[in-house]
């Protein structure tokens, strides 16, 4: 029992390798950040593609279902070992963009933010389309009566309505991503994960991985607790009647 | 007589299997109030929804002003086009459930069309909009949000707002189902002055005291087509048709 409590809890691993491993955890953090505000953009555009009207658009409706639901399915890892192996390859795109070593940022960084970007477009996009659909179909009519085009309609009355009934489920969506930043350690981005497994070959003690994980945790559990306020509020909204539904 | 503002033949439309518009033949003078009666399913909503295309007709022309306002690029589609604009620019509509903007106040709900769509400077928009909201009665709610406000004065603004685009035409969907009886009259007073004033309405109802007074025409549609039609005195008081005779025994039994 104490040798497991060793491996683990030792306080004097997670004292001398605080540094290296608080280091990782900001790149967890920056690798989210840049992610986060990317998937959020992406997630909007590609729920507004979902939402054209018409017959003539339906191409376009089709592939980015396809393109949600595909990214939604296929493992985070993989697409992060696929882009990381694959796109330093394709030759007809320049340099700078195959190895991109952008505001000094290593290339898996960027190979890292890509692929979760990309994934978590797409079930970003899956929300912001769960608070688009929310909004009552009157809206949009009374919006285009009045002239209004359909991204003038989307853009001034159903999205700016849509997006105050989703900052619960988005909020998950960011916690879950902030963790999946972990994954990138596979390409050798230092991040938490991979230095706290440095130390651990080093030291042969896994206490900087308990370390890490408290580092999430002290972040995390504040937003769940965030997430239930949001969705209490949102609750006694319902209740109370919603502004939009008229008896 | 002059050439009407608005002219149908024989539109049709369809929801898949279910024809709910089976050759409606119309028209509409200009300033002329023309109040569409009849059982719910029988298509009135729809009438007025193929008129500015939120529903586009598969069959039939609808003019407005002379123009086939079915034909050209993206009829059917549902698209932005040519058509669309010229419709909708001409033509406005007030719904039975209001659908005012939650979030933006009462006068944001009436300058934000003429600003977006006619490109007007805000301080037109304000200004007109200030005037329009004061003619419905509601010049102290201008910065209100509207779920501050009852039904009746929810569908005032809807009304200012629609007129706020200047339309030719006024559609009014069953505009008073959704109100508190107590609330109703404000309503039909607001669309009198405007029929005082010699806006062309067309307006689905269950009114039947309004379509008497203040319509020129009433229209009796059932399963889809136009049953009967002629002045109010005439439909309301000696019906031809027997299921229009029907229908108003059932309405006026209540």
């Amino acid at each position: 029992m104490s040798q497991f409590f060793n491996q683990y809890f030792n306080f004097d691993v997670m004292r001398e390798h605080f540094g290296e491993v608080f280091v990782g955890f900001l790149q967890n953090l920056l690798v989210f950040a840049v992610a986060a505000v990317l998937a959020l953009a992406l997630g909007l555009f590609l729920a507004l593609l979902r939402q054209l009207p018409g017959k003539k658009l339906m191409p376009i409706r089709f592939l980015t279902i396809a393109y949600i639901d595909f990214f939604r399915a296929v493992p985070i890892l993989i697409i992060i070992l696929m882009i990381s192996g694959g796109v330093p390859f394709l030759s007809f795109l320049p340099q700078e963009v195959r190895i991109p070593h952008w505001f000094g940022r290593p290339d898996p960084f960027w190979y890292g933010v890509a692929a979760l970007v990309i994934v978590y477009g797409a079930f970003s996009a899956e929300v912001y389309r769960a608070g688009i659909e929310a909004v009552p179909r009157g809206q949009m009519e009374a919006a285009r009566s009045l002239g209004m085009s359909h991204f003038q309609a989307m853009r001034y009355v159903v999205v700016p309505q849509g997006v105050t009934k989703i900052p619960a489920p988005m909020l998950n969506e960011l916690i879950s991503l902030l963790k999946d930043t972990t994954l990138v350690s596979v390409i050798a981005l230092s991040e938490s994960v991979l230095v706290s497994r440095e130390v651990l070959s080093e030291r042969l003690n896994s206490s900087s991985l308990t370390l890490t994980a408290i580092f999430f945790v002290i972040i995390i559990l504040p937003l769940a607790r965030v997430v239930d306020k949001l969705i209490a509020r949102q609750q006694l909204k319902v209740t109370r009647g919603s502004h939009i539904e008229v008896a | 007589m002059a050439e009407p503002v608005l002219k149908l033949r024989g539109v049709c439309k369809r929801f898949g299997a279910l024809e709910v518009l089976k050759g409606i033949d119309l028209d509409v003078a200009k300033g002329e109030v023309i109040c569409i009666l009849g059982p719910s399913g029988s298509g009135k909503s729809t009438l007025l929804r193929c008129v500015n295309l939120l529903e586009p007709p598969e069959e039939g022309e609808i003019l407005l002003e002379g123009k086939d306002i079915c034909k050209g690029p993206g009829s059917g589609t549902g698209e932005q086009s040519w058509n669309l604009d010229f419709v909708r620019q001409r033509v406005g509509m007030v719904f039975q459930q209001f659908n005012l903007f939650p979030h933006k106040t009462v006068l944001e709900n009436v300058t934000m069309a003429p600003e977006r769509v006619l490109g007007r400077s805000k301080g037109e928009a304000r200004e007109k909009g200030t005037a329009l909201l004061e003619r419905v009665g509601l010049g102290e709610k201008l910065a209100q949000y509207p779920e501050r406000l009852s039904g009746g004065q929810q569908q005032r603004v809807a009304i200012a707002r629609a007129l706020a685009m200047e339309p030719h035409v006024m559609l009014f969907d069953e505009v008073t189902s959704a109100l508190d009886p107590e609330l109703v009259k404000e309503v039909l007073d607001t669309m009198r002055e405007l029929a005082g004033e010699g806006m062309t309405m067309l307006v689905v109802t269950h009114e039947l005291g309004f379509a008497k007074e203040v319509g020129d025409q009433v229209v009796f549609m059932d399963g889809g087509v136009i049953v009967e039609q002629g002045p109010p005195a005439e439909v309301l008081e000696n019906p031809r048709e027997e299921r229009t005779k029907q229908f108003l025994g059932l309405v006026l039994d209540r």
